[in-house]
């Protein structure tokens, strides 16, 4: 019993967040990837944590307090922080592949690249504030911050297109949170449309 | 309701996961070059690139050209296509910006 609870605890799913980053960097260590191939897997790695941790808040709007929902909600500054991560490394195997700040600065403005360096901008807020400490101090202004990840996510989704050949990897991968949105736009009007129903009917008994 | 909202939470990933078709070819170029047993070998283009003072990361076959990724003599970081029989260079471009392209 105690080893589930262990296996459940938020330490064992950092463990299971680092493992993509290790053996990647085992990977590269070995000489078996070089830095220019940690590029795609570092990058799509922060993109699918962002995307799960963004997906929470929808699927608690559309099933409500559930164990489950509540295990996700536990989990989901973890997931922004392994996307952070994830990114982090995705510069550094791109400053290693590009070896100088020239080549770097020559395609600086190529819109499959800035749109990179502004997810990342974008990024370091969110991850900064992504403590106990920050929500205490911040307040309300906290939330407003940290809806900054629908811009990061539009960002490295931009990002994600230009750079690479053929849509399909990351429409596969934004599209269901894109759905997930919208079910949530669409619940949430409902719902209110509801209850001003339920109001207007109580007024007029 | 809560039933069918599942049930599209779950075709959704369903379907999303379906959309992830692999692309063979990027269809940036495409060369003509008959059988490969005509080819020169990748290693004697990347052996001839090094000797103009081309540095390189890796390369492949793409649309059926030789596709390199690099640095150009001049500096600039690339991926170049070349033709497989006669190794002519046919399309220089960074991240998406077209440097050369032959005419």
């Amino acid at each position: 019993m105690s080893i589930l609870r262990m296996l459940n605890s938020l330490p064992a799913f950092w463990i299971i967040l680092s493992i993509p980053a290790i053996l990647l960097i085992r990977g590269y260590w070995t000489g078996d990837i070089i830095a220019m191939d940690m590029l795609h897997p570092t990058g799509e790695f922060s993109a699918r944590f962002l995307i799960v941790a963004l997906m929470i808040t929808p699927l608690s709007v559309m099933f409500g307090v559930r164990r489950w929902t509540g295990w996700l909600m536990k989990r989901r500054r973890s997931l922004g922080l392994a996307a952070f991560g994830y990114a982090i490394l995705h510069l550094l195997f791109y400053i290693i592949d590009m070896e100088a700040l020239k080549p770097i600065l020559a395609e600086f403005w190529a819109p499959g690249i800035w749109t990179g360096w502004a997810a990342l901008l974008v990024f370091v807020p969110l991850a900064m504030t992504s403590n106990n400490v920050s929500m205490r101090r911040l307040k309300r202004g906290w939330k407003r911050l940290q809806r900054l990840a629908y811009i990061a996510a539009l960002l490295t989704l931009a990002h994600w297109l230009l750079i690479h050949d053929g849509l399909g990897g990351a429409l596969a991968h934004f599209i269901p949170l894109f759905l997930l949105e919208i079910l949530r736009v669409i619940i949430t009007y409902a719902r209110r449309n509801n209850m001003t129903k339920q109001q207007d009917s109580l007024q007029t008994e | 309701m809560k039933y069918s909202a599942f049930a599209v939470a779950t075709a959704v990933v369903f379907a999303s996961a379906g959309l992830s078709a692999p692309a063979l070819a990027t269809g940036k170029m495409s060369c003509e070059a008959g059988p490969q047993s005509g080819w020169k070998t990748r290693a004697e283009l990347e052996a001839s690139l090094v000797e103009q003072g081309w540095t390189i990361k890796k390369s492949k076959v793409d649309g059926g050209c030789y596709e390199v990724y690099g640095t150009t003599p001049e500096g600039d970081r690339v991926e170049a296509y070349f033709h497989p029989v006669s190794l002519e260079k046919l399309l220089v471009s960074r991240r998406g910006e077209i440097l050369f392209r032959k005419k």
